[in-house]
């Protein structure tokens, strides 16, 4: 009662007791945006070598006289890994530049030389300095497979007897992480299905992946390559749920998930996608599945990695690396 | 103190009860349309489909069952079939209207499910700031389409929650008051890290007598704590106090009214302490019983900081992209959202509370971006009203002259003129045929100007929309449409560029030079008041991109059917 009568004054009697704002503005000053640009401090780097994989980080610090739209492009001298850090400001500290080893354009990060140049939008400055990578940053969750180790015995595999046919893990320098990704390639003009990996859980030593239950908290990474000129590619990921527990997958009574992706980029490209997110799909349209109905990520038994393409669209390739199940967030890599 | 303990049952807006009501009804509406759009630009484009053909036919239909005199039950679905769908394909089943309202003990009145609501203008209010002339003829038609389909009806917001209101009569001091609550939920927790939001409030009204009523009015966004794995919650709380006192003479009525109150926003991390500010509106009303003529005059004073996104949402987000050729030209270019557009989409509007300061267009309404409950205006303002006996004449205007409280990047303001009016000659009553034929013109004008010494400070900008609609009854129920739309805009604008916070980091500078003009007609036949069909023609010119101006012709029918 006691704000209704401050109310019932200040509305009666029109106060004018408003603070004299005469002196105040908001935002950044116009001035300093269109000031002349002068470097005062140059780029510095918090430190000459980084060891992502126990944690650390390294920062960089500039001063210039206006705010500015700025841009550190750090690329990995031996991988050609690039980070972009992008802000708008006069100064650049720890609060705006903080790199943890992670990565904006793949491939990731090695442990090389990387060259961080610093550069701002209509100036012609660039400043550099250069920093040493001494472990590549670690990702947390469940990894499914980078290929590094070679084709799981676990695992089983199909291809097709078609024109052309590369179904198989190789090495190179394409790789977006480590030396090693898998290889997806052919022309099958009777059937839509190319080849397939089936990665289980009993290749890892359980029965089912090791999960958190909530499928809200559960993310699907994968990487994915999509070679130019080529638009035909479907990559269709198959999650088979053990609901009752009985130590195998029945397609009439239990769920399966199905993330269909249309490859139709040029490169490398992250695929991140909430568990719960996935929808059940019968011949690519969504449909009930056919189990309790409920998103189980810790009931996960299978995944089925099916390469996919019109029988009539000819010769298909894409390119897959580093699949990981992460928590709470999709993969930062 | 003897206080009736009388609780009275408050007029419904909607029905009222009564035991010869049916227990089920068939209530709803249904259109259809089909069009024809012609699309092309001075810019050379061999990309974007020149023609467009399309069209829809929906049905709403809902069922009102009333299992006793005091309860109603609404459920509401829509059948959408695109054109040219059949079998499934093109066709969508969605839940559009589903709500419990009733009557406890003749006392208190109750709803669930989907509820329109609003209270004040500065507290829950949705404001048309982007349409600012009146619409006729043309437009008319599709403004009430666009209406419909957000659920625009008298300012309310369409909300999902639950509503209550009861009213108390005392036997002193005061007359009667009246209680309005209302908890609605404008976003649930992800479970992740995103907390359940809900929005809440209400009024109390007290009327003193004929002569004075005053309103204790209080939101707040808030978020439940524990509902995700996020420990900063976020709080918008508005007071307010609205009034109104009214003095009836022999020759004149006399009033004052207004609303003031506090806003504080913040979250409960935050060391700074947010964002807190008040707001002042009061006006002086006069009415010339004789002559008709109704004035009015007033002051405004909200704060820079004050926030009230219950007020302050707007309908149209202009971030958004349009949904018909949403890139034209063979360098695919984004068509930004055009005043033809906001008649002619209405999936450019929302019907949901945006907790941050949403973005608009300078070039469409500088003045007031976000209505009367605009942050950091200041100054007076001032209208008029007058119809003829017969109502064959009736003359709306309103004049704001407003600056800003606190600069944006420079200590230096702005400062506005904005200029509104609506005329509407009704020929059929003023010379009695018996023919309906009239004739209304609407018109906009808003200049923005900060002076400076310094060239980048300094901010010039006019706009103006003219609208003139003409409705002629030719035969019975037979009508010719004719309408001619304006709006033109020239300038500068230093547009903020805000975070997320809603904080200013950068300003855009914008030059802004450009005409629209819309010719459209058409022929409009009523079966009934709530049946017609219309076939109308427009055509389109847009130069605000100069290199690239468009045109955007299009032909379509429309069958419309409330039930």
């Amino acid at each position: 009662m006691k704000n209704y009568l401050l109310l019932i004054i200040l509305g009666w009697t029109l106060l004018a007791c408003r603070k004299e704002e005469a002196t105040k503005f908001d935002g950044p000053s116009l001035e300093d945006l269109n000031g002349a640009f002068v470097i005062i401090n140059g780029l510095q780097a918090s430190q000459d070598s980084v060891d992502f994989a126990t944690g650390e980080s390294v920062y960089f610090t500039a001063e210039v006289s206006k705010i500015s739209p700025w841009k550190i492009t750090i690329t990995g001298q031996t991988s050609g890994a690039v980070k972009e850090i992008t802000g708008l400001s006069s100064t650049i500290d720890v609060s705006k530049s903080l790199w943890n080893g992670s990565t904006t354009k793949f491939p990731i990060f090695k442990s090389e030389m990387c060259k961080v140049d610093l550069t701002f939008t209509n100036e012609p400055d660039t400043l550099t300095v250069y920093v040493k990578v001494l472990a590549p940053k670690l990702n947390a969750g469940f990894l499914i497979s980078d290929f590094e180790s070679g084709f799981n015995s676990g695992w089983t595999t199909f291809a097709q007897l078609g024109a052309n046919m590369d179904f198989q893990i190789r090495s190179d320098v394409s790789a977006p992480e480590g030396e090693s990704y898998y290889n997806m390639a052919g022309t099958v003009d009777w059937d839509w299905l190319i080849g397939l990996v089936n990665f289980k859980a009993s290749a890892y030593g359980a029965p089912t992946f090791p999960l958190s239950s909530n499928p809200n908290n559960v993310y699907f990474n994968v990487m994915l390559y999509g070679e130019p000129g080529l638009t035909n590619t479907l990559v269709l990921f198959q999650f088979e749920e053990d609901e009752n527990g009985d130590g195998a997958f029945t397609s009439t009574s239990e769920d399966m998930y199905s993330l269909q992706v249309t490859v139709d980029w040029v490169g490398w490209k992250m695929v991140s996608v909430k568990y719960s997110d996935i929808p059940c799909l019968v011949n690519g349209s969504p449909a009930a599945p056919n189990g309790e109905g409920t998103h189980q990520s810790n009931k996960i038994r299978t995944i089925n990695m099916l390469h996919l393409a019109n029988p009539n669209s000819g010769f298909a390739k894409a390119k897959l690396d580093y699949m990981i199940f992460t928590e709470n967030a999709p993969l930062n890599p | 103190m003897k206080l009736i303990l009388t609780c009275l049952l408050t007029i419904g807006a909607f029905f009222t009860f009564s035991q010869e009501e049916k227990k089920v009804q068939f209530v709803g509406g249904a259109r259809s349309l089909l069009s024809n759009a012609d699309f092309s630009s001075d810019q050379k484009d061999t990309v974007t489909s020149r023609k467009n053909a399309g069209g829809y036919a929906l049905i709403d239909l809902g069922f009102k069952i009333n299992p006793n005199a005091s309860t109603e039950v609404l459920g509401m679905v829509r059948i959408n079939n695109a054109l040219g769908g059949f079998w499934g394909s093109g066709v969508t089943f969605d839940v559009r209207q589903i709500h419990v309202k009733g009557v406890v003990k003749n006392a208190l009145r109750y709803q669930i499910g989907n509820i329109d609501y609003k209270l004040t203008p500065y507290t829950f209010y949705n404001h048309n700031a982007d349409l600012l002339v009146q619409s006729s003829s043309v437009l008319k038609i599709k403004e009430e389409v666009l209406n419909y389909e957000s659920f625009y009806r008298n300012n309310t917001w369409r909300q999902q929650g639950a509503a209550i209101d009861f009213a108390l009569q005392f036997p002193k001091l005061i007359e009667e008051a009246k209680v309005n609550a209302f908890i609605t939920r404008l976003n649930p927790s992800n479970l992740g890290n995103v907390l359940e939001r809900l929005y809440g409030g209400g009024n109390v009204i007290l009327t003193q007598s004929k002569y004075l009523t005053i309103g204790l009015n209080q939101v707040s966004i808030f978020d439940l704590k524990n509902t995700a794995a996020n420990a900063n919650a976020y709080r918008n709380n508005v007071s307010s106090i609205s009034y109104k006192s009214a003095l009836d003479t022999k020759k004149y009525k006399l009033g004052v009214s207004g609303e003031s109150g506090f806003s504080s926003s913040f979250k409960s991390l935050d060391t700074t302490g947010g964002l807190r500010d008040y707001f002042v509106n009061v006006q002086a009303s006069m009415e010339h019983k004789k002559s008709g003529i109704k004035a009015h005059v007033g002051y405004m004073d909200n704060g820079a900081d004050f926030r009230s996104f219950g007020a302050q949402s707007k309908r149209v987000d202009f971030n958004q992209l349009n949904n018909f050729y949403e890139r034209y030209t063979n360098d695919q270019i984004i068509r930004p959202v055009s005043n033809y557009d906001l008649y002619n989409d209405p999936t450019l509007y929302s019907n949901s509370i945006t907790t941050g300061i949403m973005a608009y267009n300078p070039a469409i309404n500088n003045v007031l971006p976000y209505g009367i409950a605009t942050f950091n205006r200041r100054g007076l303002f001032a209208g008029m009203k007058y119809a003829s006996k017969k109502e064959s004449i009736k003359l709306e205007t309103k004049y704001y002259l407003l600056s800003e409280i606190r600069g944006q990047g420079t200590t230096k303001r702005r400062n506005f003129h904005a200029f509104n009016a609506a005329l509407e000659f009704n020929f059929s009553k003023f010379f009695s045929w018996k023919k309906e034929q009239k004739l209304i013109l609407g018109y906009a004008f808003q200049d923005t100007k900060r002076t400076s010494d310094l060239a980048f400070e300094q901010i010039s900008l006019k706009s103006t929309t003219l609208n003139i609609g003409a409705e002629m009854e030719l035969v019975d129920d037979l009508y010719l449409l004719a309408n001619s739309y304006y709006f033109a805009s020239k300038g500068n604008e230093s547009m903020p560029v805000r975070n997320a916070e809603g904080e200013i980091i950068n300003f855009n500078a914008m030059q802004i030079a450009g005409k629209e003009v819309c010719f459209g007609g058409g022929l409009k036949y009523n079966f009934t008041p709530n049946i017609y069909l219309a076939a109308i023609y427009e055509s389109n010119t847009n130069s605000f991109n100069a290199a690239s101006a468009y045109r955007y012709n299009q032909f379509y029918i429309y069958y419309i059917m409330k039930f």
